[in-house]
């Protein structure tokens, strides 16, 4: 006889998280699955019940600390909360906090053109967050790769750099062939080299721009954008060849 | 005085000795599970869909963040993702397409223990490959997809408890019942894959991930021997227990991170001079990432005091929410309030998966009695449309047996065992 379907458990319907609710007294209850074990398999249910609350509570205290501000607990535990928490449990809630962004940061590019007759040119710029923008406007499900891509691919570039734009560590590294890369797939879906031209390399610069304040207040707030321009990056051959052979494959599909 | 102390110790030692009777002997919650697990298999099986077409662009070996990289980024990190296990095409494309199979299968509940696992599988495996590219939304269905599996999450509202419901509607609990075959074929085709990936030296990253894997593997096959020693056992007694406190213990971790996620989301907001002044809601509707429909942006921060009430309002609903977790009423007002801003959130920021992942966490709040309804109202229209669909008028066999699904006592008795038999 299976002790679980023995069980009053008609108040299944009453099961709700978070409420506590009201069971009729304990005493006159049978007695539970539980009790009626053996007392070996009862120790090893003693200890699953330790093992199994403890668990929980430990993980949800990391999580806790994870997401706290720093303060001593997490001064203190840096190196355990950092273990437990990375890679997999990794989150970030400050979400539009403490404050929204308030400025549209656009990211924007221009190539150095090497032409099959060996000449050379330069590239206007081109505004990668607009494209971007225009396949977001009317779209109901707007694609990771255009609301997600080039924003934290630019993120993680700012956050792995120094303010001369320097890189730091792998991450910095990282986040410089990424973006590259990234830029190196538009202008190619662009068509920026021309015919039969290559890339030799290219520049990024970001233009932000604050968000006017709302009609219905006096702030006042600069409209001049501010640029953040980093240095020309060469672009190596096989990768200049690559992004083209990628975005060929992603070309004519739809957003 | 001094007597008092025994009989509030007693009382303290009988609602704890309650508690632990009802977190051992049931798998509570099994609606709010069951609607946690529908949300965020919909959620990551429409994402898988609508990206499709940029999967290469998002996941694939040649993708801007190439393999190459994330090979780089991932053995300093040490994620789990089996993508890195081959940098070729084919085996993207098959992880893609098994990813897609493993969120409909988890979403219609079919070997929910397993393809719980498999789900997880897919989720970490995809967005880890590429961490770069996930927001908010992202992150919810990663940390989600982890606790999923530690649930028994298809006690109802699945083909599991369809199946379990004909079983005991077997006229002879002794007619020796069609042995189940899917199930170990499935459980040793995932050991040897588990046994490779060992011997591939692919699980040599994080623990984590492997550890549960090889754990949730390993309770399958245990469950399996212990179930076929015969019917009663103290043995199965115990596993039983073990499954339901992991469960329960999972529900309450899920519950816990989402109170965490509004807690952290609103005392950081308190903090920010955007938030004090009741303009901060303006900021967002005027990203040009996160405005697909200017018109409608322009018109919703068209009042100055429209603006003020929706951002204070954010904020205090955000702070208050696992606060108010001890009042059912309030609670289930706040509910209503934070799903609705999410669908909101989804039209107008031009962020529908974020927005349904966040209304499938929240989901696990929604009382009982709402959601017995709603499951009651889904059958009905499905029983409806598919006797339309096949035009004879008559309601089968099989749809009285769904209508019957929500039925609380037919529940009570459905098998316990979902954990080692699914």
């Amino acid at each position: 006889m299976d002790a679980y379907e023995a069980g009053p458990d008609a108040g299944h319907g009453r099961d709700e998280p978070g409420e506590s609710a009201g069971t009729p007294d304990p005493e006159e209850a049978p007695r539970s699955a539980l009790a009626a074990l053996s007392l070996p398999y009862q120790l090893g249910a003693a200890l699953a019940v330790a093992v199994v609350g403890v668990a929980a509570c430990f993980h949800l205290g990391m999580v806790f600390l994870h997401v706290a501000p720093s303060n001593t607990a997490t001064k203190e535990h840096t190196r355990t909360i950092d273990d437990w928490i990375y890679p997999e449990f990794e989150q970030n809630w400050k979400l539009f906090a403490p404050n929204p962004l308030q400025q549209n940061v656009a990211v924007e590019v221009r190539a150095d053109v090497r032409t099959a007759d060996g000449g050379a040119r330069t590239t206007g710029w081109y505004d990668l967050s607009a494209q971007d923008g225009e396949a977001i406007d009317g779209n109901p499900m707007p694609s990771h790769t255009q609301q997600n891509e080039l924003r934290r691919a630019w993120d993680f570039l700012l956050a792995s750099h120094d303010a001369e734009n320097r890189p730091s560590g792998l991450r910095g590294a990282l986040a410089e062939q990424y973006l590259r890369r990234i830029v190196l797939m538009r202008l190619d879906r662009e068509g920026a080299a021309g015919p039969d031209g290559t890339i030799d390399r290219v520049q990024v610069r970001s233009r932000s721009t604050n968000v006017r304040p709302p009609e219905w207040s006096q702030e006042q707030v600069s409209e001049t954008p501010t640029y953040r321009v980093l240095s020309w990056w060469p672009v190596p051959d096989d990768e200049a060849a690559e992004a083209t052979g990628a975005a060929g494959a992603t070309k004519g599909e739809g957003s | 005085m001094t007597r008092l102390v025994p009989a509030a110790s007693r009382s303290l030692s009988r609602s704890v000795s309650r508690g632990i009777g009802r977190v051992t002997e049931t798998a509570l919650g099994p609606y709010q599970t069951a609607v946690v697990r529908i949300g965020f298999s919909a959620t990551w099986l429409l994402f898988l869909l609508r990206e499709f077409p940029h999967r290469q662009e998002l996941y694939g070996p040649d993708g801007p963040w190439s393999w190459d990289l994330a090979q780089q980024l991932i053995a300093d990190n040490g994620a789990f993702t089996v993508l890195m296990w081959s940098g070729s095409q084919l085996w993207f494309e098959l992880v893609y397409v098994l990813a897609v199979l493993a969120s409909l299968l988890l979403l219609l509940g079919w070997r929910t223990r397993t393809l719980s696992v498999l789900f997880m599988v897919g989720v970490l495996s995809l967005q880890n490959r590429s961490i770069f590219m996930g927001d908010g939304g992202d992150n919810v269905l990663h940390l989600m997809s982890l606790y999923l599996v530690f649930t028994r999450c298809g006690q109802v509202w699945s083909l599991d408890a369809r199946r379990a419901r004909k079983a005991r509607a077997r006229v002879d609990p002794d007619d020796d019942p069609a042995p189940d075959r899917v199930g170990p074929v499935l459980w040793g085709v995932l050991g040897v894959l588990l046994l490779g990936g060992i011997a591939a030296g692919k699980l040599d990253g994080d623990p984590l991930v492997p550890v549960i894997l090889w754990g949730m593997w390993l309770a399958q096959g245990v469950g399996w021997v212990v179930a076929r020693r015969g019917q009663g056992g103290e043995a199965r007694t115990l596993l039983d227990i073990v499954g339901n406190l992991v469960h329960n213990a999972a529900l309450f971790v899920i519950m816990a991170e989402a109170c965490l996620i509004y807690a952290t989301a609103g005392w950081y907001k308190i903090q920010g001079s955007r938030w004090q002044d009741g303009t901060a809601v303006h900021y967002p509707l005027h990203l040009d990432y996160f405005s697909p429909w200017p018109a409608l942006s322009d018109l919703m921060s068209s009042s100055g005091t429209m603006v003020l009430l929706v951002t204070y309002g954010t904020v205090a609903v955000q702070v208050a929410f696992p606060f108010t977790l001890f009042n059912r009423r309030v609670k289930n007002i706040l509910l209503a309030v934070m799903m609705t801003e999410h669908a909101v959130i989804a039209v107008v920021l031009g962020l529908p998966f974020f927005s349904l992942a966040m209304i499938a966490a929240d989901a696990v709040f929604l009382p009982t009695s709402f959601l017995r309804r709603l499951g009651d109202r889904a059958t009905r229209v499905c029983a409806r449309l598919l006797a339309r669909l096949r035009r004879n008028g008559g309601t089968g066999p099989d749809e009285r047996a769904r209508e019957t699904g929500g039925d609380p006592a037919d529940k009570a008795a459905e098998s316990p065992h979902v954990g080692f038999t699914a």
